[in-house]
Formats: structure tokens, C-alpha cells, sequence
């Protein structure tokens, strides 16, 4: 957790001044009305690069290194692949459509989590996926991106 | 009085057979939510809002509140039965409310905690009528500079409140005012921080961000755990639920005493249910002649939160209603819902629309009474949901979060938002910030830009506006107040030679 601390410090107090700096370049301080549309970009930036700055210092400060935050081994597996699937099917959303990219999403995921039978795996994807359509597509009648197989 | 007409109003909306379905679902879902490890009431009201879009405000309100007073109670569930909270208004049901389930007396905690949840919830909601209207009137003499105070008190205080190490809640929050800073500014209309991307001109959404920070967050977080839970067994039957005359000879007036304590806690802005339950607790082992039995299946332990962060929950809608500013992250969710529906929450919206913020009101009634229903007489239903393994129940949540973010607006951007926010949230999990501070600064940050150069222009005296009227004056030294504490503690905490970081924790 301390070096997290201090990674996230030294990112947020770079990002905290970027912010600023771009707010005064691009944007008038005051205007005619009073302050203007750089003002409180200016002032949040500043505020947060002071709160970054004393994260820096108090991590810096801390001896000791404290507990591993980062999964290991199979919940780093777990993690990755979860998040990596997920992407993966918002990509897909486009090109096979929102109820196939659904579809396809859950057997992958389930399969993959649970280990799951088979059946158990495509009864819960074919479900998911209707009850998705049925809810948003048919009854909110919003528009799914449509695939190949026209839904 | 013109009381009894309002509350007329209110039935004759909310008992319309729609409105009534609709809080049966809200409530139903909300005690799903609630139950379910993982995802907590600000992302299942967050999910369930583009629900809403297509039906009329006061059906969607009614569904939402439902949900939320449904998941108070979801989250005892959990915590009775696996030791897990299911929402963070639960994390003090699980000390006595798992040593009475391991006692084999699971089903006297669930049966205590619906009870009181609905004492709680009902006096919460006559309070909320009696307390709305005149804080309305009297919050229509605010000016900006009052409005901007307020805001600045809820943004700090639920900081304080909700994080574990405030410093890293203060860089939630002031990353969620950096966010709402994205878009046309409000009074000169030049686009800031845009990237030349036309999305962003429109600044940045905050529902893409709550269902990525809490749902998907969420998520992604408890990917990481892959044992099994174990349930305590017990019996669920209604019989079995029904507290004997024992346990409500103890219990009484720990309920008494969680509702009014959770009132006034919810009623503040920032401060919602977490606090109140925690609080109730403390309070409760205190004044026991008995504290030796708290952590070892007191009921009163069970029964004091659990009225406390129902009648918090009900309060978390005064501040909301009344003067716009919401007490927790998902009443800030349902806030952004209310803008989105086109209403402009405030004291005027008593005035404006009497039938959406009486029909709300009345139909707290009845979620409640539908809540005390579902929670004695179905827990083997939601007993049963629980047993549905997390490989199965982490896609669903998933798929929910993309479907949800994407009929926002049908848009495959507010998708990509999401996931974004979705790692954001994992990472601000893990290492100690506070996604609640930061999804309540981006709704308040527009509003408080507003309020904060409307006040900047009729003063003359720069920002001693804030200060030099009276109620503004006061607001904005509490505000400091809630950010000096967490100073002076570290400061303190040095000179003793003690670690400040264990102290915050």
C-alpha cells in the first residue's frame, strides 16, 4: 500500500498541476461578470496538488511497507480475465449486436468462473440474454446495436 | 392545516395500481441488491435508472425509493447468514447478528431487524412529512452563497465520513469536482477539458461513472475472492422469524432509540445510514446494563442499527428533497435521477410538483408495510438467492452495468465510461478511497460552480460573502470544522509519536 501511495501521489500531483496549467492557458480567470471559467479548474487543481503532496510526504515518511494490496496466483488470473471478457464484449457489442455479444459473454465467463455443466452454462446465457432483450429491447424499446443475425 | 390534503395527494398517487407494482418491484429488487454480496444499493439504483426513463418521475422515484429502503434490509440478510455485509449500512449487523445465527437464532435476528426496520421506516416517513415542508420554506430565503455552504458542508462531512483514511476521501472528492469540471461551462459556455472529443463537451455523465465505480468496481473486487461462503443454517419459516416476547421486552427501546438516532443522522447532509447503524450500535452498548454481551449475539446489537439506517435512509430524502442536496451516494444517484427527469430538486419542488414529492412520501408507506411482508414472510426465498454461486451472479451484475450504461443514451461512449470508471473503481477499492465521495462531488460540482460565481458576483467583499451571512456563516464553519478534524487528529497523533495512518484506519 506504500508504494501505491506514493505511485498514485506523484501521478495525481503531475496531473493535479497539468490541470491547472491547462486551465489558465485555455480559459479567462475573471470576466466581466466575475470570476471565470478557469477559476475553480485553477483552485481544484491547486487543492488537489497540495492533498497529493501530503500523501507524498506521509508515504514517504511511512516505514513500514504494509500489507500487498495486488492479488496474486489465481485471484490475479481471476481479475484479469474478468475484466479482460468484459472488454472484450463491449468490443463485440457493435459487431454481433447486444443480445449475441451478451449471450456469448455469460457462456464464456460462467464457464470459465464456475466450471459449470454445460447445460447449466448456455440455459444461463440463453435466460440472461432473453430477459435482457424482453426488458430493454422489447419493453424500453431501446435501441440494441443489431447483429449479422438481425437482433 | 393543509397537511391532511398533501397527504391525500400523496395516496391518491401513490396507490395508483402501477405506482403500487412499482414499489413492489423497487422493494423486492432493493432486498436482492441489498443481499447480495457485491453490489450495494448505489449501484443497483444506478442500474435500475435507465429503468426509469421511459416511465412517468413519480412511478420512477417511487421504484427507486422502494429499492432503497428494500436493500437496508437486504444487506441484514447477508450479514446475519454469511458473516458478509451486503451493503455498508450492514457492517455492525454482522458482530451480534452472526453469533446469534451460529446460536441458532438466525431467524429471531432477521425477524428483529424487519420489525424494527419498519417501526424505523414508518416514523422516518411521518417525520420526513412533518420536517420536508418547513425546511422547504425556510430554505426558500436561501441565496447562493447559503446554497454553495451546504453543498461544501455535504461534500466534507460525507467524506469524513465514509472513507477510513480521510485524506485519501478528500483526493475522492476533489477528483470528482475535477471530473465535473469536463463539459460546457455553465456561464460563459466555453468547452472545458474536452479533448476535442465531442462526448465530453457534454461533460461527464455521472451514471456511466456510479455503475463503473460501484457496480463493475465492485466486480472486479471480489473476482479476487475465490472461496466458497457458507451459509448458517437455521430455520425461515414465519414462525421461526417471530421474535418471542423476550427479545421484544429487550428490543424496544433500542428501536426507539436507533430510529431517532438514525433520523437525525440521516437528515444531515453527508451523513447517511453507515454512520447512523455504527452510531446506533455505540450508543446502544452503552447504555446497556449488559455491554458484555454486544459481539456475542446481543439482539439489541441487531435490532438498533437496523432501525437506525432505516430511518437514515428515510431521512436521506429531506435534504434531498428540500434544499437538493443529497446525504449519501445513492441518494446523489437518485439526485442526478430527478435533474435527469427534469425536475429541480430544491425547496421549490414542494411547491412545483406537489404530486411527485407527496406521492414519493406516501409511497414510503407502503414499501414499508410491503417490506415487512417480503422480510418475514419470504427470507427462504432470498436464502435461497444467496445460494446462487458468484461465477453465475458476476456475469449477470456485469451484464447489467453495460446494458444499463448503454440505454442511458444508447451509446456505446457512455459503455467505454463505464469500464474506465469500472478499473477506476477497483483500484480506488483496494487502496482506500472513497467512490462515494466522488460521485457525490461530480453531481454537486455543477451545481456548486454555479452557486459558488453567482455568490462571487453579487459580493463585494470577494469570498467574505460566506462568510458574513448569518447562515451561510455558520454552514461554512462547520464545513471547516469536518475538514479540520481529520487534520488536528494527524497532527495530534504525531506529537504523541503515534502512526497517524493506523490511527486512521
Amino acid at each position: 500500500m506504500r508504494n501505491a501511495d506514493r505511485v498514485s501521489a506523484v501521478l495525481l500531483l503531475a496531473g493535479a498541476l497539468g490541470f491547472s496549467a491547462v486551465a489558465l492557458q485555455s480559459w479567462p480567470y475573471t470576466s466581466p461578470e466575475g470570476p471565470g471559467p478557469a477559476f475553480l479548474p485553477f483552485w481544484l487543481g491547486l487543492g488537489m496538488a497540495c492533498l497529493a503532496a501530503m500523501m507524498l510526504t506521509r508515504s514517504l515518511r511511512e516505514k513500514n511497507a504494509g500489507e500487498a494490496w495486488w492479488p496474486r496466483g489465481v485471484a490475479l488470473r481471476h481479475v484479469l480475465v474478468v475484466l479482460g471478457v468484459t472488454v472484450a464484449f463491449a468490443a463485440l457489442i457493435k459487431v454481433l449486436g447486444m443480445i449475441l455479444a451478451t449471450a456469448l459473454f455469460l457462456v464464456v465467463l460462467v464457464r470459465y468462473l464456475g466450471r459449470h455443466s454445460w447445460l447449466l452454462v448456455l440455459s444461463v446465457a440463453a435466460g440472461a440474454a432473453g430477459f435482457d432483450y424482453l426488458v430493454f429491447a422489447y419493453w424500453l424499446r431501446v435501441p440494441f446495436p443489431l447483429g449479422p443475425l438481425g437482433f | 392545516m393543509d397537511f391532511l390534503s398533501n397527504l391525500q395527494l400523496g395516496f391518491s398517487v401513490a396507490f395508483t395500481p402501477f405506482n403500487v407494482l412499482m414499489a413492489v418491484v423497487g422493494v423486492m429488487v432493493g432486498m436482492l441488491i441489498g443481499a447480495l454480496p457485491g453490489i450495494g444499493p448505489p449501484s443497483g439504483v444506478a442500474m435500475l435508472l435507465p429503468l426509469t426513463f421511459g416511465m412517468d418521475p413519480t412511478s420512477g422515484i417511487i421504484m427507486l425509493a422502494a429499492l432503497y429502503a428494500g436493500s437496508m434490509y437486504g444487506g441484514t440478510i447477508t450479514a446475519v447468514l454469511i458473516n458478509t455485509p451486503g451493503e455498508s449500512a450492514s457492517v455492525v449487523t454482522c458482530l451480534d447478528g452472526y453469533q446469534m445465527a451460529l446460536q441458532g437464532r438466525a431467524g429471531p435476528a432477521l425477524g428483529i431487524a424487519a420489525i424494527g426496520s419498519f417501526i424505523a421506516g414508518t416514523v422516518g416517513v411521518v417525520l420526513l412529512m412533518l420536517v420536508s415542508p418547513l425546511l422547504a420554506r425556510w430554505a426558500l430565503s436561501f441565496g447562493p452563497p447559503e446554497t454553495f455552504a451546504l453543498m461544501l458542508l455535504g461534500l466534507t462531512t460525507v467524506t469524513l465520513l465514509t472513507g477510513e483514511d480521510a485524506l485519501k476521501g478528500y483526493i475522492s472528492m476533489v477528483l470528482g469536482l475535477m471530473l465535473a469540471m469536463v463539459g460546457f461551462d455553465i456561464i460563459s459556455g466555453q468547452a472545458r477539458y474536452g479533448l476535442g472529443i465531442a462526448e465530453m463537451m457534454d461533460g461527464i455523465d455521472f451514471l456511466p461513472v456510479a455503475i463503473g465505480l460501484f457496480g463493475l468496481g465492485e466486480v472486479l473486487a471480489g473476482a479476487e475472492q475465490t472461496g466458497k461462503t457458507e451459509i448458517a443454517k437455521g430455520r425461515y419459516g414465519l414462525r421461526d422469524v417471530l421474535p418471542s416476547a423476550a427479545d421484544w421486552a429487550r428490543t424496544r427501546w433500542s428501536i426507539v432509540r436507533g430510529t431517532v438516532m438514525g433520523f437525525a443522522v440521516g437528515v444531515l447532509p453527508g451523513a447517511g445510514p453507515t454512520v447512523a447503524s455504527f452510531l446506533a450500535y455505540t450508543v446502544e452498548k452503552r447504555v446497556s446494563k449488559t455491554p458484555e454481551r454486544f459481539g456475542k449475539g446481543a439482539i439489541e446489537g441487531v435490532a438498533a442499527p437496523e432501525a437506525a439506517n432505516n430511518a437514515a435512509a428515510t431521512a436521506a430524502m429531506v435534504p434531498m428533497l428540500t434544499l437538493g442536496i443529497p446525504g449519501s451516494a445513492t441518494t446523489a444517484i437518485m439526485l442526478g435521477g430527478l435533474m435527469m427527469w427534469g425536475l429541480r430538486p430544491g425547496p421549490l419542488l414542494f411547491e412545483k410538483n406537489p404530486q411527485f414529492v407527496w406521492g414519493l412520501i406516501a409511497s414510503q408507506y407502503i414499501a414499508n408495510v410491503l417490506l415487512l411482508i417480503l422480510s418475514t414472510a419470504f427470507i427462504p426465498l432470498f436464502v435461497r438467492a444467496l445460494r446462487v454461486p458468484y461465477s453465475i451472479l458476476m456475469p449477470l451484475i456485469i451484464m447489467f452495468c453495460i446494458t444499463g450504461a448503454y440505454s442511458l443514451k444508447n451509446s456505446l461512449w457512455d459503455v467505454g465510461q463505464m469500464l474506465i470508471f469500472g478499473v477506476l473503481g477497483y483500484f480506488m477499492k483496494k487502496l482506500g478511497y472513497s467512490p462515494a465521495a466522488l460521485v457525490l462531488a461530480l453531481v454537486l460540482g455543477p451545481l456548486a460552480e454555479r452557486a459558488l460565481r453567482q455568490s462571487l458576483i453579487i459580493s463585494d467583499s470577494g469570498i467574505g460573502i460566506f462568510f458574513m451571512r448569518p447562515i451561510s456563516g455558520v454552514l461554512m464553519a462547520l464545513a471547516l470544522a469536518a475538514v479540520a478534524v481529520p487534520v488536528a487528529r494527524a497532527l495530534l497523533n504525531r506529537k504523541s509519536g503515534s502512526d497517524p495512518e493506523r490511527q486512521n484506519q
